[in-house]
């Protein structure tokens, strides 16, 4: 649905994407997870004919150039700057990108509808966005990409400065149009939320893919093994062999199978006080691929 | 198209919905226009001016001097006694506001009270309205005042007592008996008069007005076509200049515009919609023209209904309209790339338009100026945008002087938009 080959974009002596290629396919929700200043929004400028690439190649929905017009029609672009007037009203500012994306009529008042009521702005409908709490500027940034019907939507940092309610249903929504069929670019440097929403995530940072993958698979490639904490109610027997130090009374180990290694030693005769284990994250991944924290 | 106006029609919305912007585009010139008015001159409707009319006197009576007398006691009539030629070419040509022509070919002081009573002639532009209606008064006044005089006066009608009888003796073809009578009634009432005449001090001024008795005052009005040589009212110089106000502030307005939508990302998010740069330019474009006529509009119905601004040409007038909205058009995608903050646009596209405001006559009036600073004014769009609209309003411009501003205005927007639309596709 979305193919980005070697692409390339530079800023004076800033390399901001530096030979990135990756692939999106239909119906899939694609994740860029990266820093701030790792790339992301300017691959999306470039995928959403935003910018032209210093070399390299995008192709939207069979071999589409998003440079040309009509090609656009095909992407629902939420940016992440809020990109609506805040001197209209919700509704307006809906209808108004609707008019830009040819809607009219019927049509387009039941897409503005729907809209509406999908991001759970109905009631405020009539109201100038000066009236909107942030959160519910972000879910119309959203209606306002949506309301064309785009097959492919383009969601740049969608939660940014968002309230827990506001982000939890945007979460339920881009779920829910993975369900109806849309295929989803979503860029975000919230581990958590790659991981709940994304079926394929690419790491970025310098403007380079450090990874790229499901998260399983990046978990289990960059991941490392997870670690268990253990404590006793009375010490281990002596025989029983532990898998890792044992010191002031706390067990501490790394396994790739940390279940059942738990599992072992209860039927060794072992009875936890405590036990913690500590699967690895994406987090743990970008920490190992680059040395940093996501949030550094 | 639709998406051009779907842009346009955002644009004004938000226009309207900017009180801020709304009163620069709207109040403010208007309240220029009031202000500059005021102190320019007054409204042109008379009030406390001074009207210079021409008085042709015909006849030899004393009558005709004693009217022109009674004239001049008025505060207001500027009073110059001239051949009915001169008065007509000076009225003509707008020297003069109106021509008084008394006519008595009575001998007597008071030729009202004859068989042929005066007539009293008032040629003036019928566009005049205030002016006719303030004259009618001023010289029913004077005519009455004569009355009143003859009156308080009795003595003085024995000259035309005996005219009067004179004049019945000379009739052919008269009943005898009805000349009798009418020389007993004219002898009686000779005698009456000189003896009212004796304690005639006493009396004066008491019992009402007897001129009422002696029936209407002959006066017509007589139209005058007046070539135009000048503004008739200061309003009609003012009103131009507020024009430009109103343009600038929707000029300025929507390039600030641009530049907040620059900002705000909503210039990018319209970019990545499925548009050509051109619709998206043509749509800022439209909104700022329409905005610019409305405002544009919505003064010189003000000036024209309330304030009596005359408009000699409506064609030229629209045709003046139309292109200066155009050329702001230009002027605001000038603006909307002279700095890459709002506030920089702001900023400079103000100072820009004050400085061309005042250079090109919008604080002080063309006809005003200096020659030197008329002549600098040229560089100055707000300059031909006000010769446009005075050569449309009083100055009378035929269809070849009206090209010159008009194809300067177009120039400039034209020039305008092709720098502003260059500098824009080059920073995006």
């Amino acid at each position: 649905m979305i193919s980005a080959r070697n692409l390339r974009k530079q800023f004076g002596d800033l390399v901001a994407v530096d030979d990135l290629s990756f692939e999106i396919q239909k119906g899939e929700i694609f994740g860029l997870l990266g820093p701030n200043g790792a790339g992301k929004t300017t691959t999306i400028q470039m995928l959403v004919g935003g910018l032209v690439p210093d070399s390299g190649t995008v192709e939207i929905a069979d071999g589409g150039n998003p440079l040309q017009a009509n090609v656009r029609r095909n992407i629902g672009n939420a940016p992440q700057a809020l990109a609506i007037y805040e001197e209209l009203s919700g509704e307006e500012n809906i209808t108004f990108f609707g008019r830009l994306y040819g809607l009219s009529g019927s049509k387009l008042k039941q897409r503005v509808d729907y809209t509406l009521d999908l991001v759970g702005l109905v009631d405020r409908r009539k109201d100038r966005l000066a009236t909107y709490s942030g959160g519910m500027q972000r879910r119309l940034n959203l209606a306002c990409a949506l309301v064309h019907d785009p097959p492919i939507l383009v969601l740049d940092e969608p939660t940014v400065g968002v309230d827990p309610q506001s982000r939890n249903l945007i979460f339920d929504k881009i779920e829910l149009l993975k369900s109806e069929g849309k295929t989803v670019l979503y860029t975000t440097h919230y581990m958590e939320e790659a991981q709940r929403l994304c079926d394929h995530i690419a790491i970025v940072d310098h403007g380079r893919i450090l990874a790229h993958g499901t998260l399983d698979n990046l978990l289990s490639e960059h991941g490392g093994m997870s670690v268990v904490t253990a404590s006793f109610e009375t010490n281990p027997p002596a025989d029983v062999k532990l898998p890792g130090e044992f010191e002031n009374g706390e067990l501490r180990f790394e396994s790739d199978r940390p279940l059942e290694d738990a599992a072992a030693l209860l039927s060794h005769g072992c009875t936890f006080r405590s036990l913690r284990i500590d699967r690895p994250d994406l987090e743990t991944v970008f920490l190992k691929l680059t040395g940093r924290r996501l949030r550094d | 198209m639709r998406m051009i106006m779907a842009i346009a029609q955002k644009d004004l919305l938000i226009l309207i919905r900017d009180k801020a912007g709304l009163f620069w585009v709207s109040v403010f010139p208007l309240i220029m226009a009031l202000f500059f008015g005021s102190i320019f001159g007054s409204s042109g409707s008379g009030g406390a001016r001074s009207l210079k009319v021409a008085f042709v006197g015909v006849g030899d009576s004393v009558g005709v001097l004693a009217f022109a007398t009674a004239l001049e006691k008025s505060d207001v009539i500027v009073l110059r006694k001239m051949p009915m030629d001169s008065a007509r070419d000076l009225v003509g040509r707008g020297k003069l506001v109106a021509y008084i022509r008394y006519t008595d070919t009575s001998t007597s002081a008071f030729g009202m009270f004859g068989p042929s009573k005066p007539s009293i002639e008032v040629g003036m532009d019928p566009a005049r309205r205030a002016e006719k209606g303030y004259l009618q008064g001023l010289v029913s006044q004077a005519y009455f005042s004569l009355l009143k005089d003859a009156i308080a006066n009795p003595g003085s009608l024995g000259p035309t007592l005996q005219e009067q009888a004179n004049i019945l003796d000379t009739l052919s073809g008269m009943d005898p008996i009805q000349r009798d009578v009418l020389q007993g009634f004219f002898g009686s009432l000779d005698k009456l008069m000189a003896f009212r005449s004796v304690d005639s001090s006493s009396d004066s001024g008491s019992g009402g007005n007897p001129a009422a008795s002696f029936g209407d005052i002959n006066l017509e009005f007589s139209d005058v076509t007046v070539a135009r040589e000048g503004p008739r009212s200061s309003w009609e110089i003012t009103f131009p200049q507020s024009l430009q106000w109103a343009l600038i502030g929707v000029a300025t307005a929507f390039g600030v515009g641009i530049a907040l939508e620059r900002r705000r990302g909503t210039y990018l998010r319209l970019r990545l919609a499925p548009i050509h740069r051109f619709h998206i330019l043509a749509g800022k474009g439209l909104a700022c023209f329409i905005a610019c006529v409305i405002s544009c509009s919505m003064l010189l119905a003000i000036g024209i209904l309330i304030f009596g601004v005359r408009v000699v040409s409506p064609v030229g007038l629209i045709v003046a309209l139309f292109s200066s909205a155009f050329c702001f058009v230009g002027l605001m995608m000038l603006i909307s790339v002279l700095g890459k903050t709002v506030q920089a646009v702001a900023g400079s596209g103000w100072a820009i338009m004050l400085i061309m405001s005042m250079t090109g006559g919008g604080m002080v009036p063309l006809m005003m100026m200096p020659k030197w600073m008329f002549q600098l004014g040229s560089v100055s769009a707000v300059k031909w945008s006000i010769l446009a609209f005075e050569g449309a309003i009083w100055r009378g411009f035929g269809v070849t002087e009206m090209m010159l501003p008009i194809g300067v205005l177009l120039g400039f927007g034209v020039a305008g938009l092709t720098v502003g639309t260059i500098v824009l596709s080059r920073s995006d």
